[in-house]
C-alpha cells in the first residue's frame, strides 16, 4: 500500500487563521513488509551490549558440567545452569570450549579472561587491558546518531565497568536503577514521539557557547607541548563527544513506536547479595531496555558482578568466590554442589535481563531480535582460575543477522573468534581481531547469516 | 667451615662429571606436563572422603568465630569480621583481621609462636609415595607397589591438608598450580642420556632437569601436545642433575645428589632438595613419569602460603596457619649439619609426568643430548617480584584499613550487636 505521508510526515492545517501542524506517531504502513524496516528503506535499529558475570560456570576436571550441552548445533539441550535462558532458548547461542591464551603473560585471575575477549590481548597488568574493548569499536560504528553513544550499567552496585577506549580509564556505570533513570530520563531527554517538540533552549545555548570557543581551543592547541597536547585532546575529544550529543538533541528525534517513558523507579537497596543484584538487575534490564527503544542509545555494556564476584546468598557468610575456591567437589554429584547453586542464580540474572529486552514488542518482533547481546564471564572452572572454557553466550537476532539457537563447541580455540563474529554480525568493518596466538580472521559463520 | 669446603668440592666434582666430554650412546628428552607433591590419596573416590591415610577425611572447615573469640575477639565482632557486608572483608584478599589473633592481638601469620599450636591432623595410614631417602628399608613408609622404606614426612605431615589431599592431579592445589605451568607460566625439560646400548637397562645413566624460556603448547584436546621444541634456558638456581641407572626402563639414582633446585609447582616457587635422588619410569609410549625426592628446608613451605596471603589461604584451604607452622618445625627430620644439628629440613616426593620433547641446547644450536651444567651460561636478568599482590606479613594492605584496625574503622553495627546470640554450635 502506498501514501503520500511517510514516517516524517506533519499533518497541516488551519487553526483560526493560523498554520497548525501535528505530528503523526509511528504506523504499520510505515513499515516494509516484514516489520524489518521503515518503508522508505530505513532499517530498525540493531544495538549491541554486552553482559559480564563473574566466576565462570560449573565445570569440573573430572567430567562434572553443569553447563556445557551435548548435543552441538541447533537444538541444544538446556542444562543446569542454563535453565533462566530456557524461554529464549532459539535466540540464544551458547558457545563451549574456547579459551583464553596468555601468550607468555601470566594469568591475571579474574581478569585476563575477560580482558582477552574484549581487548583481543592477554593484558600485562590488572586493572588495565592492553588495547581498547571492542565494545568501543561498534559504539562508533552504530552509537553516533543516538544521545549516548554507549550506556554502561553495573546492578551489584559497584562502579565497575570493563568497557574502555585506552585500555586505562574505563567507562563510568550507573550503579542503581535511580540513577541510571535520571541519567537516560533526567536532564536533557527528549521523549521522540512528542508531537510537540522543540528544539530546547538551554541545549542551544550549550552548543552555541562550545562553538564560540572553537577557535580558542584550536590556538590552545597550537601553544602547548606535546604532553599537553594529549591531555587537551583527551579533554576535547570527550567535548567533541558533548558536541554530537548536542546537535542530535537538537535534530528531532525518529519517532520510535515502541518507546514509553518508564516511571521513575524506586529507591532500591544497594547490596552485594545476590537477591538485591538480581532484583537491580532486572529494574535496570527493563530501564535499558526502554532507552534503547526510546532510541537514547544503541550499545551498552552491563557487569553484573565483578570478576571476583563478591556477591552471596542473603545470611551466608562464605561468598560465591570463596565456594568456587574452597568448596571440595562432592564425590557423588561430580561437582561443587553450593558453587554450582550459585551460578544458577547468577545466571538468574541474565535470564531475566534477556527477557526484559524481549519483552518489548518492536516492529514484528521484540526488541530482543534487533539487537546482539554477548554475555561471557572471565573464567572456565574457577576453582582454579582456569581460562579454559570460558563460557560464551549470544543472544539476540541482530535483524536477522544472527542464526541463533546453537551450540557451537570447539576443543581449545580461542575466545576471540567469537569477539570477532559479534563485531561481525553487528556490521564492524573488522576483518581480523586480537594478537599473537588470539589473532584470529577466522568468525563463526554457523552463527552468522 | 671444614663441612662447608667438603660440599663445595663435592658440588664441583659433581658438576664436572657432568661435562660434555663424550657424547651419549642414547638420550631421550621431555617437557615436563604435570609436577606435583607425591601424595597417596587412601580413600575410594572423592577428594576429601576418609580413607586409609586420613580416616577422618581431609581436615575439616574452621569454625572461624570460634578461633577468633579465643583470639581475643567478642563473638559479635568475629560474627562482623566474618560477614561478607563488612567493607574490611575484601572479596579477593579476605579479611585482615584475621591475622591479630596472637598474645597482645600479635599478627599469627608472621608470629605463628604467639599462638598456642591449633593442631593439624596429619596422615596416619602406612603407605606413601616417594623414595627412600636414607637407603633404610626398616624407616618410612611402604610404597603402594610393596617398597618398604619410603622418606616423605612431608606427606605424613600434610597429607590431611585439604589443599594437597586427592587422588593424582585432583587436589585443589595441584589443580591450580599445573594449571598455571600448563597455560605458559614456567617450562621444565628433562633430558635423560645413558652410554649403553639398551636404554631400559644402564648402569649409566645421567638425567637432567632444566628450565625452558618456550611456554607449554597444547594440542587440539587441551593436553600439553608432544614432540615440540624447546630450548634450555641456563638458570642459577634451577638445575638438578643426577646420575643414575636403569633397569626395565626404571632410572634410578646410584649416589644422591648433594643439592638440586627445582621450580616448585606452589606459592614456595623454590625447591632446594639435599640428598636428592629419583625414581623415573620411561614409559612404552614415550613419557616418563615417577619421582624426584630430597630433603627440603621447611620453613619456606610455610613463608609460600603466608606469602600468598594468610586470610585468603586459612580460608579457602580450611587450615589455620599456625598449625602448618607448629606441624612442619617438629616433624622435619633432617639435618644439613649433622644428626646433633637443627632439623631444618623435611623429607619429601615430587611426583613428576612427562612427554616427549625436542630439547635444544641453550643457542638452540643442536639438540640437548647429554645431561650437563649450564649454569656458566646465565645471563644476569632483573629480580622477579619478591611476592605477589603486594603483600606484606602476609596481608594485602588495604589503604582504607590500616593493619589490625578494622574493627576501628568499622566498628561492629547495632543490627549485629543486637542480634548476635548465644553461640549453640559450630558454623563460620
Amino acid at each position: 500500500m502506498t501514501t503520500r505521508f511517510n514516517r516524517r510526515s506533519m499533518l497541516r492545517g488551519l487553526l483560526g487563521g493560523s498554520a497548525v501542524c501535528m505530528g503523526i506517531p509511528a504506523l504499520d504502513i510505515f513499515l516494509d513488509g516484514n516489520g524489518q524496516a521503515w518503508a522508505d528503506g530505513a532499517k530498525l535499529p540493531v544495538r549491541f551490549g554486552t553482559y559480564f558475570w563473574g566466576l565462570g560456570l560449573t565445570d569440573t576436571p573430572t567430567g562434572g558440567t553443569r553447563w556445557v550441552p551435548t548435543k552441538h548445533g541447533a537444538g541444544y539441550e538446556i542444562t543446569p545452569e542454563l535453565q533462566s535462558l530456557a524461554a529464549l532458548k532459539d535466540k540464544v547461542s551458547v558457545f563451549s570450549g574456547f579459551r583464553a591464551i596468555g601468550d607468555g603473560k601470566p594469568n591475571l585471575v579474574h581478569w585476563s579472561g575477560h580482558a582477552s575477549i574484549l581487548s583481543g590481548s592477554a593484558p600485562g597488568v590488572t586493572g588495565s587491558f592492553d588495547a581498547p574493548s571492542f565494545d568501543t569499536r561498534i559504539a562508533d560504528a552504530i552509537g553516533g546518531a543516538t544521545r549516548f553513544k554507549s550506556l554502561e550499567i553495573s546492578p551489584s552496585g559497584k562502579a565497575l565497568s570493563y568497557s574502555t577506549r585506552t585500555g586505562r580509564a574505563f567507562a563510568t556505570p550507573e550503579t542503581t536503577p535511580v540513577s541510571l533513570y535520571e541519567r537516560v530520563y533526567g536532564e536533557g531527554f527528549q521523549d521522540p514521539n512528542n508531537p510537540n517538540w522543540k528544539p530546547d533552549s538551554k541545549v542551544m545555548l550549550r552548543q552555541s557557547v562550545l562553538s564560540a570557543v572553537a577557535d580558542q581551543r584550536q590556538a590552545l592547541m597550537a601553544d602547548v607541548g606535546r604532553a599537553d597536547q594529549i591531555k587537551l585532546d583527551q579533554y576535547f575529544t570527550s567535548l567533541r563527544e558533548m558536541e554530537n550529543q548536542l546537535e542530535i538533541q537538537l535534530q528531532q528525534p525518529e519517532k520510535c513506536e515502541a518507546c514509553i517513558v518508564p516511571k521513575p523507579p524506586g529507591e532500591g537497596k544497594k547490596s552485594a547479595s545476590i537477591d538485591v543484584v538480581n532484583s537491580n538487575t532486572k529494574v535496570m534490564a527493563r530501564l535499558l531496555a526502554m532507552s534503547l527503544a526510546c532510541n537514547q542509545t544503541r550499545v551498552f555494556n552491563c557487569v553484573h558482578t565483578p570478576g571476583s564476584s563478591e556477591t552471596y546468598i542473603a545470611g551466608d557468610s562464605k561468598i560465591y568466590h570463596q565456594y568456587t575456591h574452597d568448596e571440595p567437589t562432592d564425590a557423588k554429584l561430580g561437582y561443587q554442589p553450593m558453587s554450582s547453586k550459585l551460578a544458577g542464580m547468577v545466571m538468574q540474572g541474565f535470564g531475566e535481563f534477556l527477557a526484559e529486552m524481549d519483552a518489548i514488542k518492536e516492529g514484528d518482533g521484540t526488541l530482543l531480535d534487533h539487537m546482539l547481546v554477548m554475555g561471557f564471564s572471565d573464567t572456565g572452572y574457577a576453582k582454579i582460575h582456569s581460562l579454559e572454557n570460558i563460557p560464551v553466550i549470544l543472544a539476540g537476532g541482530a535483524n536477522g543477522k544472527h542464526k541463533a539457537g546453537q551450540h557451537i563447541a570447539t576443543k581449545g580455540e580461542s575466545v576471540t573468534r567469537i569477539s570477532l563474529t559479534a563485531q561481525q554480525i553487528m556490521g564492524a568493518p573488522v576483518g581480523e581481531f586480537g594478537v599473537g596466538a588470539m589473532k584470529t580472521s577466522r568468525p563463526i559463520t554457523e552463527v552468522m547469516a | 667451615m671444614k663441612r662447608s669446603l667438603i660440599k663445595l668440592a663435592a658440588a664441583t666434582v659433581s658438576a664436572l662429571s657432568f661435562c660434555d666430554t663424550a657424547s651419549a650412546e642414547w638420550s631421550k628428552t621431555y617437557v615436563v606436563e604435570w609436577n606435583e607433591p607425591a601424595m597417596y590419596y587412601g580413600a575410594k573416590a572423592g577428594v576429601i572422603d576418609p580413607g586409609t591415610d586420613c580416616p577422618k577425611g581431609s581436615n575439616p572447615e574452621v569454625d572461624w568465630v570460634s578461633v577468633l573469640s579465643k583470639g581475643g575477639y567478642t563473638e559479635a565482632e568475629a560474627k562482623w569480621l566474618r560477614n561478607p557486608a563488612n567493607p574490611s572483608r575484601s572479596a579477593v584478599h579476605g579479611q585482615n583481621q584475621m591475622a591479630f589473633r596472637g598474645a597482645d592481638k600479635a599478627n599469627v601469620y608472621i608470629h605463628p609462636e604467639t599462638t598456642p599450636d591449633p593442631g593439624l591432623v596429619g596422615v596416619s595410614g602406612d603407605i606413601a609415595e616417594g623414595i627412600n631417602l636414607d637407603g633404610d628399608a626398616s624407616t618410612g613408609f611402604v610404597s603402594p607397589n610393596g617398597e618398604k622404606g619410603i622418606d616423605n614426612t612431608f606427606y605424613k605431615t600434610l597429607g590431611c591438608w585439604k589443599t594437597y589431599r586427592g587422588p593424582p592431579r585432583l587436589s585443589s592445589g595441584s589443580l591450580t598450580m599445573n594449571d598455571a605451568m600448563r597455560e605458559g607460566s614456567w617450562t621444565i625439560v628433562v633430558v635423560v642420556s645413558g652410554k649403553g646400548s639398551d636404554p631400559m637397562n644402564d648402569s649409566n645413566v645421567d638425567v637432567g632437569f632444566y628450565m625452558s624460556g618456550d611456554k607449554l603448547v597444547k594440542d587440539g584436546n587441551g593436553q600439553i601436545a608432544h614432540d615440540y621444541t624447546f630450548s634450555i634456558k641456563p638458570d642459577a638456581k634451577f638445575e638438578a642433575l643426577f646420575k643414575g641407572k636403569s633397569s626395565n626402563g626404571v632410572i634410578t639414582s646410584k649416589t644422591a645428589a648433594d643439592e638440586v633446585w627445582l621450580r616448585d609447582p606452589s606459592y614456595t616457587r623454590e625447591l632446594q632438595l639435599l640428598r636428592a635422588r629419583v625414581s623415573l619410569q620411561m614409559l612404552p609410549d614415550g613419557s616418563l613419569k615417577g619421582y624426584v625426592g630430597g630433603y627440603r628446608p621447611w620453613k619456606p613451605i610455610y613463608q609460600g602460603w603466608v606469602d600468598a596471603r594468610g586470610p585468603v589461604i586459612e580460608a579457602l584451604t580450611w587450615v589455620q596457619l599456625p598449625s602448618v607452622y607448629y606441624a612442619l618445625k617438629r616433624t622435619a627430620d633432617y639435618s644439613p649439619t649433622g644428626a646433633g644439628g637443627e632439623k631444618t629440613h623435611i623429607s619429601f616426593a615430587e611426583r613428576i609426568e612427562a612427554v616427549p620433547a625436542f630439547v635444544m641446547t641453550p643457542d638452540a644450536s643442536k639438540p640437548a643430548t647429554t645431561v650437563k651444567s649450564y649454569k656458566s651460561l646465565v645471563k644476569p636478568e632483573a629480580a622477579a617480584p619478591a611476592t605477589r599482590f603486594g603483600v606484606i606479613d602476609g596481608l594485602v594492605p588495604d589503604p582504607k584499613v590500616p593493619f589490625g584496625e578494622a574493627l576501628r574503622v568499622y566498628p561492629v553495627p547495632e543490627t549485629v550487636a543486637s542480634a548476635t546470640p548465644a553461640r549453640a554450635g559450630g558454623g563460620n
